[in-house]
């Protein structure tokens, strides 16, 4: 059930990445473009934290710590860019 | 080979240990600000840092990241196997992760022989200043990375060894931090300007 667990999960990331590379090939607005990539980066980095990392099974202090990285680093991009 | 497990709900005990999340932390803000100041020079020569972009190949970076997602997945699954008792599969696992670093390393490898036989090298500027130190500073990751697992595949091999769980975890917590650090890099270097 874990094993079916962590490929499906990778299947997922795969997926994403992919896509990733979609976007960036698609002549879309900058703007839309670049949020569209942090997304879905931003989707692939809490998969490989949550599952691959068993943070899902850790204490709400981790969690909550590595959403909030995420969300800052995103936030900063973009209000940069 | 004994193996003993912790209880990870504890906010002391994340999978992995605690010091090693405090350096993946550690890690994940110097690599964050690194980024972030790349995305601030990049604001003062918009041309430079695209047309610098364009001369990545973002080929190579999608596939470095399905090697390092890959390995990733064999990482976790030998974890797993690992905290089931069944060292051989952990064992085979965990060579299967070291092959997706090792993929990493040679497909990178092959990148910055074309970037330096293009004179792209560390000054060649703003731009190609950051790709160096950033992805160089990342390879030097993997590469501790692979030396620590390979450490972790003689302690599995080694029937008289004690490989605590934790200590297991831990090693494969650096190597997923990779991961996550490559899933950072790779948007803002390769795709963005």
């Amino acid at each position: 059930m874990k094993k079916q667990l962590f490929l499906k999960v990778w299947i997922v990331l795969i997926v994403l990445t992919i896509c990733t590379a979609l976007v960036a090939n698609q002549i879309l607005p900058f703007n839309v473009a670049v949020l569209l990539i942090l997304i879905l980066s931003t989707i692939k980095f809490l998969g490989v934290a949550f599952y691959f990392m068993d943070l899902r099974k850790a204490h709400v202090f981790w969690k909550i710590s590595v959403i909030m990285y995420a969300l800052l680093f995103v936030a900063l991009v973009v209000v940069i860019i | 080979m004994q193996t003993e497990q912790v209880n990870s709900k504890s906010i002391y005990y994340p999978p992995g240990g605690i010091l090693m999340w405090i350096i993946i932390f550690l890690e994940l803000f110097t690599f964050g600000m690194a980024l972030i100041a790349m995305v601030v020079y990049s604001k003062d020569e918009p041309e430079v840092f695209h047309s610098s972009r364009l001369l990545l190949n973002s080929t190579f970076g999608a596939i470095n990241t399905v090697f390092l997602l890959t390995s990733g997945l064999f990482m976790a699954q030998s974890v797993k196997y690992l905290k089931l008792n069944k060292v051989d599969k952990s064992s085979f696992f965990l060579k299967l992760t070291m092959l997706g670093g090792l993929l990493f390393l040679g497909l990178k490898s092959i990148e910055y022989y074309g970037k330096i036989q293009g004179g792209l090298t560390v000054s060649y500027n703003t731009f190609f200043s950051f790709y160096w130190m950033l992805t160089l500073f990342h390879v030097v990751h993997v590469i501790v990375g692979l030396v620590i697992l390979a450490v972790n595949l003689i302690g599995l091999k080694n029937k008289k060894a004690v490989t605590n769980t934790e200590d297991f975890e831990a090693s494969a917590a650096f190597w997923h931090m990779c991961d996550l650090i490559w899933l950072l890099l790779f948007p803002l270097i390769y795709l963005i300007f």
